[in-house]
Formats: structure tokens, C-alpha cells, sequence
């Protein structure tokens, strides 16, 4: 069954370069002079992209039952709900809103 | 006979089996003992245990309530201070929410039936569910330490800065409820699981029957919302000791933002207390109307639907708190979408009962008293979800009515409506139907004495959580208080006829109502491990036009090598 | 209670039908819980995202009290971990049982680096007087909410660093019943639910060091 996916040893070891590669990257990007909400931006699509490379091959997504993948994606989601909501508060505090 | 099953491409042989009445042998009886109970990894056993402890955090609450309104019987100093006031209606409401209502149905009933319903000996983690049960006793405890070492006084909501400036248990209590968080999500995680992974062959998600649909909307909620639930307390602990800063104002953090976090939990756990009793009214409904349910996919994907918006609009408990005006009007918009999968579900169950054959026995009757109570606490909370409304309201003892109209009136009338309905299953014994149906009535003019006048109170500016009140408002308190000792009788009522069937009920067949859903196609009580055989499905779960014989198939070989009465009805083959 | 049902997978318990249903309800069960670490930590990212939205010069300023290089090299141990851990996985689907016991040895070896490392990160600040909270005493940042950002910076390293030592408890026990051959390719279940716990303790670090050790 594809649960008891071995995983091949070359696949393990390309990405674990990969992600040192990108962790390299990371802080070299930090001494880009990027402009502000941009530097974040990539730091997080960089974070983003290696804990993609772990889910699918360290934790072995890419070969499992695609309903784990679901829970996964799901999770993140709600966590986005959870900021995206709460800054409509936060960040708009005293603008108010004009009367329509 | 049409074919499906879960096992895909191989055949099953299938044949009938006969279901032992007045068995000698049961979960009950299958071993003794005190460690045969607190070290039992049998579902059922566990279930009967949080069924106790809950009865138990239910009377505690409930005394407290009543020591509650009898302060309020007069303006004056009755009993207490007001300091002591506080006290109790934060016990009271702390109890009330975490101890009893959370855990009521998805742990006490849940536990007990979503395995049988699904076909499965036990959960898919029988372990974890016992560890479950072991959490919010260790949880309960420290609750109950804090009262011991000095009352909490906060309200069950804890708010910043109250909660890190009083000098009260604050974090013992919070460390008991972030404890049985834990508990929750476990047995959440565990239903999640056994739903996808344990259910018998042929047992389709679509012959699921809607208890269990509204388990799988409620666990998901448990695993989504407890861990925010967590780590709020797990700071507010962390704003008491070391000072964080990230709550309290005086350190440079927001309150406001407390409660976003405490309701964005809390918000979404009023649902892992109302889904649960949807479904258990879906069964109550349909078996009772002998029809088969109207709307099941409507049924079964509302509470998906209300677990999801019902994580969007926790904002709505915090229109004048501060919160900008932008979050507050999208939070007052999202808030009315959660009507409508409540409003599809209320349809659906009217038009099951719609020109059924309607058999008024105790369960159906809390159902009916569920469909009339939960109703008004449904659209009075539409109407606090309007900000204009809210503003004038909020903080009133119209909040109070709102939310006691859903969870007592909503939640604890369909537990007692589940409670008298497998009664017979849990424990081989008929309660008194004469007395059953009286204090439901008694239940029903009680709560309505106590919590209607506190609508009327709270519209003409009654504030909720205090401990006396001007003179105008003294009629409406002493109705109130009147109704609630009236809703006590009607519980110690029950309490005593359930204890004495116990005793000396009369002996339940196995399946009382002609229900058709797998927990009824095994002996009553029980056997050990739920069934003599392997169920397997071929119906609906409410296919009322079937014989019940039809509900009996279970895989031939696999007998566990026990002996049966039962004859073989008749040798099938079947293309799984 | 582990009622062997069949004879020839002992591991197997009596409620489940096969081996397989027994392994992907542990794994689903599993991914449920990472959800609920998901979660947990998301509510202090969440405190992270508002402070920062609200104080963007006070992180800038903060940061620099971090040490990049320390981050830098903690960020690829965990990675190292992280493949140890998986190949600690592949030995006992491949039947290595020496290599079980060696590869979750270099695993929590390099768990302890990470500690040791974080150990010398927070006594320096100690030093400093940058503790959590109202014990605060740093004047070298000139913000009135210096105290917040640590209090975010401890917590959420706080934690992440409890979820390391719990994961070295965890891996300390696999070691043990490694070492008596409770692991083969017919049943390894433990290593891997630790394995996906270690793996998203990795991934909350990933997110955690560009967020408090990169920002300019
Ligand atoms: C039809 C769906 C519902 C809507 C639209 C709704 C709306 C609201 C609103 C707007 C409030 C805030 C009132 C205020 O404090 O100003 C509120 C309070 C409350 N609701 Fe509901 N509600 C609904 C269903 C429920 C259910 C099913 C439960 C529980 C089973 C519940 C339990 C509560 C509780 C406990 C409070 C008071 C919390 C507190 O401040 O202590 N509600 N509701
Ligand atoms: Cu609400």
C-alpha cells in the first residue's frame, strides 16, 4: 500500500541540499536592500517553499493518501482566517468607515 | 440486492443475523470491578463514565444556579455579597460550559454510540479515548482546586486586564480548562479518525446516519479551535507570572486582543455544543415520524457548513469593545449567514415530520420542546448579531436569555431527549414513560418562566452579572426565580425515575422504537464488543419502508467463533 | 487491551481489520494532531503578525539583538535532523535495525546542538538584562515596547524549544525499544508519527527564523 511508501535515498538527499541551498539564500536576500513590505514577502514565500519541500518529501505527502495533504492545506487556511480577521481590526482601529 | 461496500472488488458473504434479546452477557457484566471501569478501553464503558461525570458537573452547576436566583429573588443582600455573587456566576458559568455542556453529548453519548453506529468494535484509538477521559478528570480537578484556594471572579470569559489585576485562582482555573482542552481535541481527533477510517463495509458516508455527520462538523471544530483556546490561557498564565505584556494594557498590550483570541475559539465552541444536539434531534425526529429523514444530504452538510462560517464570525461577541468599526460590520454581516444552515436544518426536520406517523414518547417530545426553545434562541441571536440592536443589548440580561434559550433550551433538551432515547440501549432497562413525559412538561413551563421575563428585563436595560437591581425589575426576577426552582423539580424528577429503572425498569428489548440505525442491531445492553458479527450495510440509515430484518447483515465467516440461536435467514452472496 | 486478533501480525489490534487500516488511521490520527500544533503555534504567530503590523520599527530595531549566524546554523541543523530522522524511517522499512537505533542517535545529537545553541542565544541576552516581560531591564532599544517583542521572541522560541526536548524524550524512547528489536519493515509506526512530529517542529523553525532573525 502507498502508505508504506519507501522513500528513495537520492530523493532525501536532494532535499535536504535543497534546503540548505535555500536557507542560504534566505539570508543572503536579507542583505538585499528590498524595499519594505517586499523583503518580508520573499522571506516568507522562501519559508514557504522549504516547509513545502519537507511536507512533500520528509513527511512523505507526495507519495501518501492525498486526504493528509487536505488536513494540511486545510490547517493553514483557517490560520490564515485567524490574522486575515483579526487585522481587519487591528490595522483599521481608527480609520472608521464612512457612512454609505 | 444492490451491492456496495467499502472493500473494494472483493465479494462478502453476507447473511443475516438474529439479535439476542435480554442477553446474559454484556459490556456491563463483561468484567468487574472498580479498575474494570476507570481502565476499561471499551467505548462504551467511557461513555457512561463521562455520562457520570457530567450528571455530577451538571448538578453542581445547576445548585449554583439556583443559589444565583434566589440572591436576585430581591434587591436586597439576600444570601451574599457581591463580591461572592461574582464568584458563583463565574463558577457557575465555567462549570456549566466546560465541564458539563462541551463534553455532554460528543463525550457521554458520542463516546457510547459512534462506534456501534458505524459498525466498529471501538474507537479507531481506544487508549487515547481512556487517557481523554483521565485528561478532564485531572482538568476538573484543578478547577475544582481553584475553588478550594480562592474562587475565580472573572466571568467564565476571563477577560484582560480584570483577570491578571484580581487576586483570585485565576490560573489554576485557567490551567484546569487549557487541561480538559485537551481532553476535547483528543476525543476529536479520535472521532475524526473511526469516522473515516472504522466505518463497516457498506456503511457509504451517504448511509451514514446524522449523528454522526454532526460528530464529524463538531470534532473538526474541536481539532480546529481548542489548540487557539490553549494558548490563549497558556499566555493570560504567561501575562500572570512573568508579565508578558501582550494583553494587558499596562505593559503595552491590547485587551481587545484577548478577546479575539477567546472568542475565536469560544465562538465556534457554542457550536461543538448545539451540533451535536442537531444531531441527536435528526434521530429523534426521524425514528419518531417513522419517516425516512427529509433533506439528509441538506441535514448532513449544514453542520459542515455551520462549523465553517461559524469560525468566521467570533467578532460579533465584541461590537463595543473597541474593535474597529470596519471588523464590526463584516463580523455583523457573516453573523447573519449562520442562520441559514440553522434555518435548512429546522425546515428539513418539519418536513420529516410533516404527515409522518408522529409517536409522542419522552425523546420526541424534547425534540418538539428543542424545535420551539432552540428557535428562539436562534433568531434572538440573529437579532444580537445587528449591530444597532447589539448596542443597546449587549451586556443585558437579553444576552443571558438568548444564550440560555440555545443551550439549555437547544443543547440540554436534546441530551435529554438522546439521554431517554438510548437509555434502554446503556443500560437494558425501560425508564417510566408516565414520568418521563410529566417532567418534560414540568421542564419545559420551568425554563420558560425563568428566561422569558429575562428577555422582557434585559430589552428594558437589566444588566446582566449583578448581584441586585432597581425596584422595576423586581416582578420579572421573582417570576424568574419562581421558574427556576420549578426547572430543579423537573430534574430531580428525572433523577430519581432514571435511578429507579436502573434498579427495577422493566427489561428493554433490543431495538424499543423500530429505529433502523446500526446501534439498534445489537443486543440491548450490548455486547462486549458491540455486535456478535460484522455488520454490513445495504439501506439508508432511515429507510423506515425496509423491514428491520434487512438491517441485520453481517459477513458470514467472520463469527468470532461464538455460538448463535439464530438460524441463517437466508444465504447470500454479495458484490462488494 | 492489545488483544492480538491474528496470529500472524501480533502488532495488529482486535478492533482494526488489517495492518493497513491499523497504519493509515495512525497517520491520519497524526496529521490531526500536527493540525493542532499548526494551530497552537498559530496563535502566537498571530500575536507576532499584529505586534509587527503595528510596530514595524520596534522589530527592526529588536532584531538586532539576534544573532543571524547562530540562527543561520540552527536553522541547518534542524534540516540535518530532519533527514537523520527520515533516514532513521528508511532502516526500518529496509530491515536496518542497527541503523534505526544509529540514525535516531545522530538525530537527537544534533536536537541537543540546537538546545546548546539556544542556551548560549538566551543566557547572552540574560546577561543583557532582556528578559520576558515585566522583568525587562535592556535600555539599549529605544521603544516603550521593547518588552513586547521579547516576550513574542521568548514565547514563541519558548515553545518551539519545549517541542525540541519533548521530541529528544520521544526519540530516547524509540532508541530504547529500537535496541530490542520492537521495529522491523512489518511494523514501525512509532518512528514514523516521530518522525512527522520532528518534522513539524523543523518547519516551525523555518518560518520562526526569517521572522525574528531577518528583519531589516
Ligand atoms: C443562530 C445562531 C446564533 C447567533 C447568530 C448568535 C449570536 C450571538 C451574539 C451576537 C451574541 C453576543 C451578544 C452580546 O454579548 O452582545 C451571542 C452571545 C452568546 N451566544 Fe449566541 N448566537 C447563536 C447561537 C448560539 C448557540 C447555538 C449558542 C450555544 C449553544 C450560543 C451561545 C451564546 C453565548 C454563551 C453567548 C454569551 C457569551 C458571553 O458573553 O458570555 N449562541 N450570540
Ligand atoms: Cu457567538
Amino acid at each position: 500500500m502507498s502508505a508504506h511508501h519507501i522513500i528513495p535515498m537520492k530523493t532525501l538527499i536532494s532535499t535536504t541540499v535543497a534546503l540548505v541551498v535555500l536557507t542560504i539564500v534566505t539570508v543572503a536576500v536579507f542583505y538585499l536592500p528590498i524595499p519594505a513590505p517586499f523583503d518580508v514577502v520573499v522571506a516568507i514565500l522562501l519559508a514557504s517553499f522549504k516547509a513545502t519541500l519537507v511536507g512533500m518529501f520528509f513527511m512523505g505527502l507526495y507519495y501518501d493518501e492525498k486526504f493528509n495533504t487536505v488536513v494540511l492545506i486545510f490547517s493553514f487556511l483557517f490560520f490564515l482566517v485567524f490574522v486575515g480577521i483579526t487585522l481587519l481590526d487591528t490595522m483599521f482601529r481608527d480609520t472608521g468607515i464612512s457612512v454609505w | 440486492m444492490s451491492a456496495s461496500s467499502t472493500t473494494n472488488g472483493k465479494t462478502l458473504k453476507v447473511r443475516y443475523f438474529d439479535i439476542e434479546e435480554n442477553p446474559t452477557e454484556h459490556y456491563l457484566n463483561a468484567e468487574t470491578g472498580l479498575k474494570s471501569w476507570l481502565f476499561t478501553v471499551d467505548h462504551k464503558r467511557i461513555g457512561l463514565m463521562y455520562l457520570a461525570s457530567i450528571a455530577l458537573f451538571f448538578f453542581v452547576g445547576g445548585v449554583l444556579a439556583l443559589v444565583l436566583r434566589t440572591e436576585l429573588f430581591t434587591p436586597a443582600e439576600n444570601l451574599m455579597t457581591a463580591e461572592t455573587y461574582n464568584r458563583i456566576f463565574t463558577i457557575h458559568g465555567a462549570v456549566m460550559v466546560f465541564l458539563f455542556i462541551i463534553p455532554s453529548i460528543p463525550a457521554a453519548l458520542g463516546n457510547f454510540l459512534l462506534p456501534m453506529m458505524l459498525g466498529a468494535k471501538d474507537v479507531a484509538f481506544p487508549r487515547l479515548n481512556l487517557a481523554s477521559f483521565w485528561i478532564y478528570s485531572i482538568g476538573a480537578l484543578f478547577t475544582l482546586a481553584s475553588l478550594a484556594v480562592n474562587p475565580i471572579d472573572t466571568g467564565w470569559t476571563f477577560y484582560t486586564p480584570y483577570s491578571v489585576q484580581t487576586g483570585s485562582a485565576v490560573i489554576l482555573m485557567t490551567l484546569g480548562v487549557f487541561i480538559m482542552g485537551f481532553s476535547s481535541i483528543l476525543t476529536g481527533m479520535n472521532f475524526i479518525v473511526t469516522i473515516h477510517k472504522m466505518r463497516a463495509p457498506g456503511m457509504t458516508w451517504g448511509r451514514m446516519p446524522l449523528f454522526l455527520w454532526a460528530m464529524y462538523a463538531t470534532s473538526i471544530i474541536q481539532v480546529l479551535a481548542t489548540p487557539v483556546l490553549a494558548i490563549t490561557l497558556a499566555l493570560l498564565i504567561m501575562e500572570r507570572t512573568l508579565g508578558i505584556g501582550i494583553f494587558d494594557p499596562a505593559l503595552g498590550g491590547d485587551p481587545v486582543l484577548y478577546q479575539h483570541f477567546f472568542w475565536f475559539y469560544s465562538h465556534p465552541a457554542v457550536y461543538i455544543m448545539i451540533v451535536p444536539a442537531f444531531g441527536v434531534i435528526s434521530e429523534l425526529i426521524a425514528t419518531f415520524s417513522r419517516k425516512t429523514i427529509f433533506g439528509y444530504w441538506a441535514i448532513a452538510m449544514s453542520s459542515l457548513a455551520i462549523a465553517f462560517i461559524g469560525s468566521l464570525v467570533w467578532g460579533h461577541h465584541m461590537f463595543v469593545s473597541g474593535q474597529s468599526e470596519l471588523s464590526t460590520v463584516v463580523f455583523s454581516f457573516l453573523t447573519f449567514f449562520v442562520g441559514i444552515p440553522t434555518g435548512i436544518k429546522i425546515f428539513n426536520w418539519l418536513a420529516t415530520m410533516h404527515k409522518g406517523s408522529i409517536d409522542m414518547k419522552t425523546p420526541m417530545l424534547y425534540a418538539c420542546i428543542f424545535l420551539f426553545l432552540f428557535t428562539i434562541g436562534g433568531v434572538t441571536g440573529i437579532m444580537l448579531g445587528a449591530i444597532s440592536v447589539n448596542v443597546q443589548l449587549h451586556d443585558t440580561y437579553y444576552v443571558v436569555a438568548h444564550f440560555h434559550y440555545v443551550m439549555m433550551g437547544g443543547t440540554v433538551m436534546a441530551f435529554l431527549g438522546g439521554l431517554h432515547y438510548w437509555w434502554p440501549k446503556m443500560t437494558g432497562k425501560m425508564y417510566n414513560e408516565f414520568w418521563g413525559k410529566i417532567s418534560a412538561v414540568i421542564i419545559f413551563i420551568g425554563f420558560n418562566l425563568t428566561f422569558l421575563p429575562q428577555f422582557i428585563m434585559g430589552s428594558q436595560g437589566m444588566p446582566r452579572r449583578y448581584y441586585s437591581y432597581i425596584e422595576q425589575f423586581q416582578t420579572m426576577h421573582q417570576l424568574s426565580t419562581i421558574g427556576s426552582y420549578i426547572l430543579g423539580v423537573g430534574f430531580v424528577i428525572i433523577a430519581v425515575y432514571l435511578a429507579h429503572s436502573m434498579f427495577r425498569g422493566q427489561k428493554a428489548p433490543s431495538n424499543p422504537w423500530g429505529a433502523r440505525t446500526l446501534d439498534w442491531m445489537t443486543s440491548s445492553p450490548p455486547a462486549h464488543h458491540n455486535f456478535n458479527y460484522q455488520p454490513v450495510l445495504n439501506n439508508g440509515a432511515y429507510d423506515f419502508h425496509k423491514p428491520i430484518a434487512d438491517f441485520t447483515l453481517g459477513i458470514a465467516e467472520d463469527d468470532h467463533g461464538h455460538e448463535h440461536k439464530g438460524e441463517p435467514v437466508k444465504q447470500q452472496e454479495q458484490n462488494a | 487491551m492489545a488483544e492480538a486478533h491474528s496470529v500472524d501480525n501480533p502488532r495488529l489490534l482486535h478492533h482494526f481489520r488489517n495492518a493497513d487500516q491499523q497504519f493509515s488511521s495512525s497517520k491520519l490520527g497524526m496529521w490531526l494532531f500536527l493540525f493542532t500544533e499548526i494551530m497552537f503555534f498559530g496563535g502566537l504567530f498571530v500575536a507576532y503578525i499584529i505586534y509587527r503590523a503595528w510596530n514595524p520599527e520596534l522589530f527592526t530595531m529588536a532584531a538586532t539583538q539576534l544573532d543571524t549566524m547562530l540562527g543561520a546554523v540552527n536553522t541547518v541543523v534542524l534540516i540535518g535532523s530532519s533527514l537523520t530522522i527520515a533516514l532513521a524511517i528508511r532502516a526500518a522499512q529496509t530491515d536496518k535495525q542497527k541503523m534505526i537505533v544509529n540514525y535516531l542517535l545522530l538525530t537527537i545529537f544534533l536536537a541537543s546542538v540546537f538546545l546548546v545553541i539556544k542556551y548560549f542565544e538566551y543566557t547572552h541576552k540574560f546577561d543583557m538584562g532582556i528578559f520576558p516581560g515585566a522583568y525587562y531591564t535592556f535600555d539599549g532599544i529605544d521603544h516603550p515596547k521593547a518588552n513586547v517583542f521579547f516576550s513574542i521572541y521568548y514565547m514563541m522560541t519558548g515553545l518551539h524549544g519545549l517541542h525540541v526536548i519533548i521530541g529528544i524524550g520521544l526519540m530516547i524512547w524509540l532508541v530504547i525499544r529500537a535496541k530490542i528489536g520492537d521495529y522491523s519493515s512489518q511494523w514501525y509506526t512509532p518512528v514514523e508519527m516521530c518522525g512527522l512530529y520532528w518534522h513539524i517542529v523543523d518547519i516551525i523553525w523555518i518560518f520562526l527564523f526569517p521572522l525574528m532573525y531577518l528583519i531589516e
